[in-house]
């Protein structure tokens, strides 16, 4: 520690570029994956928040909740609890006087089920009418207020938000939470039909009933249009970033070993053990690291307050800490890779004639 | 008592067409208490000689007793201690650590070796000794050439060893400082009991020396 600190004191500009680089590769890692991920959050924050773990659909929709429709019949042969709701999607248009058009997400919920009790109110309250509506918090960034009118789609009639919630995007569209009734308008169907599917927070659940079919959250999120597309790609991209960043801060720590060994051979010649160089090249490694990591973190932090509430924007511990703990790994390895040639080095080498 | 014998040391370096004896053959013993001067032109094989007498490199053929431990017969880590708590070196290089002070320097020696160094006052008076006093806060790319030498004179010395192996010591000094590094190196072994091997072809150094070889194209001899 005394010999590593000593030199970064002495070295500044050299040290300090190193740091630098390993802050902006940090900072790279961090507001890319903070990206993705806040995007792949904005497909499922909605179902997220009522924590279920099933889905029921027509068995001829194809996994999908848009195309599934589920008929009365049918829906009255399962047999509910207050672990299963009914769920109708319909993906809607939604403009109020004086605002810009917003495409959202209409879910219509029954009043008396799991997922209406489960949504979080922050403003106003829930609907209790097929005219009354409760909207993303993203409508309020727009410019839409409580008690404003807005239409659905062409149509003339006339919704009033009574209520924003939080969180509540699905497909990275914000959501309107409405009626069943309000969902048959906007789907253009009869009473003849209750859901478009059924959610249920039972992992024990299971029907027999012919012509439905159950889907894990998992499968279903997975085939949600685009979801697993977009996250393939994101995937990949963070990986190879890491790689590359990786790659990249432990060829700079093994360049800066290799620069110290004349250093290390005077040592040597004094007598220190080889021990002590070790020691002493893994701690500025970690010195160096830690403190690009800490600085590239404090700069995304400040990126995320000053960034517009309208980019996605989240990050996830796991996520996280694998990033930290990769580059920090990386690092100490770039720096012991010469290990054997600390080892190794010829106090010869240095005394000169 | 010799607490420093060279036996039969033999050293070539390259190989087939491009090898090179350095050293032939090569007897020498070091005795506590007594400086030895071994005075060489340039290229003799002194520097070889004094770095495999402090277990720095290896020969080729022959051994090097230090206190009684065969050098061949430690492993690195031993060699490591025995060198930081028995030899002092004194390079020609000078070989300062670059980015640490003066007083780091020493600061260094005590982390790695905390105990049997020179006390603070002992320092002091071997700073004031050397001219080095106001010099502790510099950095050695700071210091003339002569002053960096005398700071590495320091540093060996401050480790307090039983053994001090000093390759050109005065190169760089004046005749008023090379007698009092003379006397210095004098007064050590005399006061201090310790073994002082010196190569130099500094002959100002001669009237220090208690023994004087001479060594000529790798072959040592007593002068
Ligand atoms: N690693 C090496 N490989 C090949 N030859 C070497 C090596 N080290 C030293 N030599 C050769 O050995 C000879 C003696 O070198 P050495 O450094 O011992 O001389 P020296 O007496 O200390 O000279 P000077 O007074 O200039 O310091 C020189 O001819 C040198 O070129
Ligand atoms: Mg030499």
């Amino acid at each position: 520690m005394f010999l590593a600190l000593k030199e970064i004191r002495h070295e500044k500009l050299r040290y300090g570029l190193i740091i630098g680089m390993i802050v902006l590769v940090s900072y790279l890692v961090f507001v890319l994956s903070g990206l993705a991920y806040g995007l792949a959050q904005q497909n499922t924050q909605a179902i997220s928040s009522w924590n279920a773990s099933k889905v029921v659909l027509n068995s001829d929709a194809n996994d999908s909740l848009s195309q599934s429709l589920i008929t009365k019949q049918t829906a009255d042969k399962v047999k509910l609890t207050t672990h299963e709701a009914y769920i109708g999607q319909a993906g809607v248009v939604a403009k109020a006087k004086g605002q810009a058009k917003l495409s959202a997400q209409f879910l219509g919920i029954n009043q008396s089920q799991f997922i209406y009790k489960r949504v979080k109110v922050t403003a106003g309250h829930k609907p209790t009418t097929n005219h009354q509506i409760m909207v993303d918090d993203s409508f309020k960034d727009n410019g839409y207020r409580l008690g404003d009118k807005v239409t659905l789609n062409s149509t003339d009639t006339q919704y009033k938000i009574v209520g924003f919630t939080h969180n509540a995007k699905l497909s990275v569209a914000p959501v309107i939470y409405g009626t069943l009734g309000t969902w048959r308008t906007l789907s253009h169907v009869t009473s003849d039909f209750q859901a478009s599917g059924i959610i249920t927070n039972r992992d024990s659940f299971k029907t027999k009933t012919s012509g439905l079919s159950t889907l894990t959250m998992s499968k279903f999120i997975n085939k949600l249009p685009g979801y697993s597309a977009q996250n393939t790609t994101f995937t990949f991209m963070i990986g190879f970033l890491m790689i590359i960043a990786m790659v990249v801060i432990a060829v700079f720590l093994y360049i800066l070993t290799m620069q110290k060994l004349p250093n290390y051979a005077v040592l040597r010649a004094q007598g220190i053990p080889a021990k002590v160089l070790v020691t002493t090249t893994v701690s500025q490694a970690l010195i160096l690291v830690v403190g690009g990591l800490a600085i590239g973190a404090a700069l995304t932090l400040a990126t995320v307050l000053a960034l517009p509430a309208g980019v996605p924007m989240s990050f996830n511990v796991p996520l996280l800490a694998g990033v930290t703990g990769g580059i920090l790994l990386t690092g100490v390895i770039g720096a012991l890779i010469p290990v054997k040639v600390i080892l190794n080095v010829d106090p010869v080498s240095v005394m000169g004639g | 008592m010799s607490v420093l014998e060279v036996n039969h040391v033999t050293k070539t370096f390259g190989h087939n067409t491009n090898e090179v004896t350095v050293l032939t053959d090569v007897n020498f013993t070091a005795a506590a208490g007594e400086v030895s001067l071994v005075i060489g032109p340039s290229g003799s094989g002194k520097s070889t000689f004094l770095t495999i007498a402090g277990g720095i490199q290896t020969p080729t053929d022959g051994d090097v007793v230090v206190q009684g431990n065969g050098l061949a017969q430690l492993s690195g880590k031993a060699r490591d201690a025995l060198r930081l708590n028995h030899i002092g070196f004194i390079l020609q290089a000078y070989n300062l650590v670059p980015y640490l002070t003066v007083k780091d320097q020493f600061a260094l020696v005590d982390r790695v070796k905390s105990k049997g160094n020179l006390s603070a006052t002992d320092l002091r008076h071997l700073l004031e000794k050397l001219g080095i006093s106001q010099l502790i806060n510099q950095y050695p790319a700071e210091l003339s050439g002569g002053q960096t030498q005398r700071v590495a004179i320091a540093r060996a010395l401050y480790q307090n060893p039983d053994i001090i192996l000093a390759d050109e010591p005065t190169a760089a000094l004046d005749s008023e400082r090379v007698k009092v590094v003379g006397q210095l190196l004098h007064d050590l072994a005399k006061e201090h009991n310790k073994a002082i091997v010196v190569v130099t072809h500094d002959l100002r150094l001669k009237e220090f020396a208690d023994k004087t070889y001479a060594i000529m194209d790798g072959k040592m001899t007593v002068a």
